[in-house]
């Protein structure tokens, strides 16, 4: 099924709590009025003793409904968050993004977006003037590379900046949301890079609210409810518990 | 089938620190970029703040109200004082916000969060630095000549530096907090612009007045600098630290300088990894 045994990522017990104040206080004149009130919190557990891991090689969805804890516990894996308990440990080199076009600035052209962009997920200069015109043959915009960004359509800036990720050495890659952009033609350019990621072994961990996508592509799903893992196990199958639990309630 | 893929190795220490630099020359100069880049008259407008205030304050008490000031270099004076002032107000104005401004980066990247405060205190000194030109070119008008200790001048804009970046990672660190601080520091930076030898001569204060205004370490580097530019037109009419703190005293405004540094970068250390949440 996959290459190997080794685990890419192992996911130990891992709590996420957040601490939500009653009011949020973020002026001086809410201490001043209220000095003697203390702040009342209400603990919100993002994240239950979530264990798993991952087999290098393999394609992991992750699913669930709004608020499961599905980017959370991205988030933590990529190290944006930290943890209130628990353990990731990573064998390899993760992605730094989680969302593509991070920075994206729309006053700007595609040549200025592709090197902010691609300075902020750590390519470095020559990769990026060596890489340039890769990046935008895969996106096919060579005629618009003077255009700033805000006359792209949407279409265009997911292009965009999926070419610039791909770009981006990595061992795991965590993405939340997207994962084939742009209209049939490119989407078909994109499920090439991913049979391309499979055969180098490379690892993936995608949130997702597109089912369909996860079960074309992911090996194994992960469903998440209230910050607890429901099931785990081939995509197919924890997908197809996740419909029946949704017709369920 | 069950062969294992490499993978790649982590980048070395040296490697990081090459891409923090990268990362904080590219950042600072796109926003650097979007800040002027866009407008008519572009990069002319990083003069026009400081040019403008020099030209009203000269007029005002240059000629009008006509300051004791005792010596001949008063539009140099006046200039030095508000360009460095300018820098010191838009670095710390500017950097106090930089990590509410730059959020949506914070939640979906992972990167040392002190680049931002960095990049951003980096936009500012390249305003400096134009700014700076502006300064030299009256200088060379004035025909004043350069001499050794002009190599002082770098170590005293450096100070300004570090306190400008230690004062705006503590602000930072606040105003994720408390919005209040924005109001704050705006009150705050006016109170001290005529609380420093900005537009004034420390000499025309009492003993007890000018010896509080140099423990500031914006003020104590300002009056330094002119004392290494203008000396030898105005002997004994610039005032600085050790000329009324003593020999000791004249450490307390470098000592507070340090603390401020040090204190903002502990404060930052601290906060550091929850930023994401918090913002």
């Amino acid at each position: 099924m996959t290459n190997g045994s080794r685990h890419a990522l192992e996911v130990q017990e891992l709590w996420k709590e957040f601490k939500l104040p009653h009011d949020q206080r973020t002026t001086f004149k809410e201490y001043f009025l209220h000095p003697l009130k203390r702040m009342t919190y209400e603990r919100n557990v993002a994240l239950a003793a979530v264990t798993f891991s991952v087999r290098q090689g393999e394609f992991l969805g992750v699913i669930g409904p709004n608020g499961s804890g599905k980017s959370t516990l991205l988030k933590i894996m990529a190290g944006i968050y930290r943890p209130t308990r628990g353990d990731v440990r990573a064998n390899g080199r993760l992605s730094p993004f989680i969302e593509l076009g991070v920075g994206f600035n729309f006053e700007l052209n595609a040549r200025d977006n592709i090197r902010l962009n691609g300075t902020l997920l750590g390519l470095s200069g020559r990769e990026l003037r060596e890489k340039f015109p890769e990046i935008i043959e895969f996106a096919e915009l060579e005629r618009f590379v003077d255009q700033k960004l805000k006359n792209y359509s949407s279409g265009m800036q997911v292009r965009l900046a999926y070419s610039i990720a791909i770009q981006v050495p990595f061992d795991i890659l965590l993405l939340d949301e997207v994962l084939a952009v742009g209209d049939q033609s490119f989407q078909e350019k994109c499920f090439a890079t991913f049979e391309r990621m499979r055969e180098e072994g490379k690892t993936l961990v995608f949130v997702s609210h597109d089912l369909d996508a996860v079960t074309q592509f992911c090996d194994r799903a992960l469903l998440l409810e209230n910050g607890r893992v429901q099931a785990l196990g081939p995509a197919e199958d924890v997908v197809a518990e996740y419909a029946e639990r949704a017709l369920a309630s | 089938m069950s062969e294992v893929a490499p993978i790649l190795k982590p980048p070395s220490r040296s490697d990081r620190y090459v891409q923090l630099a990268r990362f904080v020359r590219v950042f600072s100069a796109t926003e650097f970029k979007l800040k002027y880049g866009e407008s008519a008259l572009g990069y002319l407008w990083t003069l026009a703040k400081p040019l403008a205030m020099f030209a009203i304050l000269y007029f005002v008490f240059g000629h009008v109200v006509k300051i004791q000031v005792g010596f001949i270099d008063y539009p140099i004076y006046l200039l030095v004082g508000i360009v460095l002032w300018t820098f010191f107000v838009d670095a710390t104005t500017s950097t106090m916000v930089s990590l509410i401004v730059e959020g949506s980066l914070l939640r979906k990247l992972r990167f040392p969060r002190i680049v931002i405060p960095v990049s951003t205190t980096m936009t500012a000194t390249l305003t400096l630095l134009i700014n700076l030109v502006a300064i030299c070119v009256v200088i060379a008008l004035k025909a004043i000549v350069p001499h050794g200790d002009w190599v002082l001048l770098l170590v005293l804009l450096l100070e300004l530096y570090f306190v400008a970046l230690g004062v705006g990672l503590i602000l930072a660190i606040l105003y994720v907090r408390f919005r209040d601080m924005a109001p704050i520091w705006e009150l705050t930076t006016q109170l001290l612009f005529y609380a420093s030898p900005i537009i004034y001569p420390l000499s025309i204060l009492p003993l007890w007045a000018q010896r509080i205004e140099l423990l500031n370490p914006v003020a104590q580097l300002t009056e330094d600098i002119r004392r290494i530019l203008l000396y030898r037109d105005s002997p004994g009419a610039i005032v600085t630290a050790p000329d009324v703190l003593g020999t000791v005293g004249r450490l307390y405004p470098l000592g507070i300088a340090l603390a401020l540094l040090v204190g903002g970068l502990l404060l930052f250390r601290r906060d550091e990894p929850d930023l994401a949440e918090m913002i």
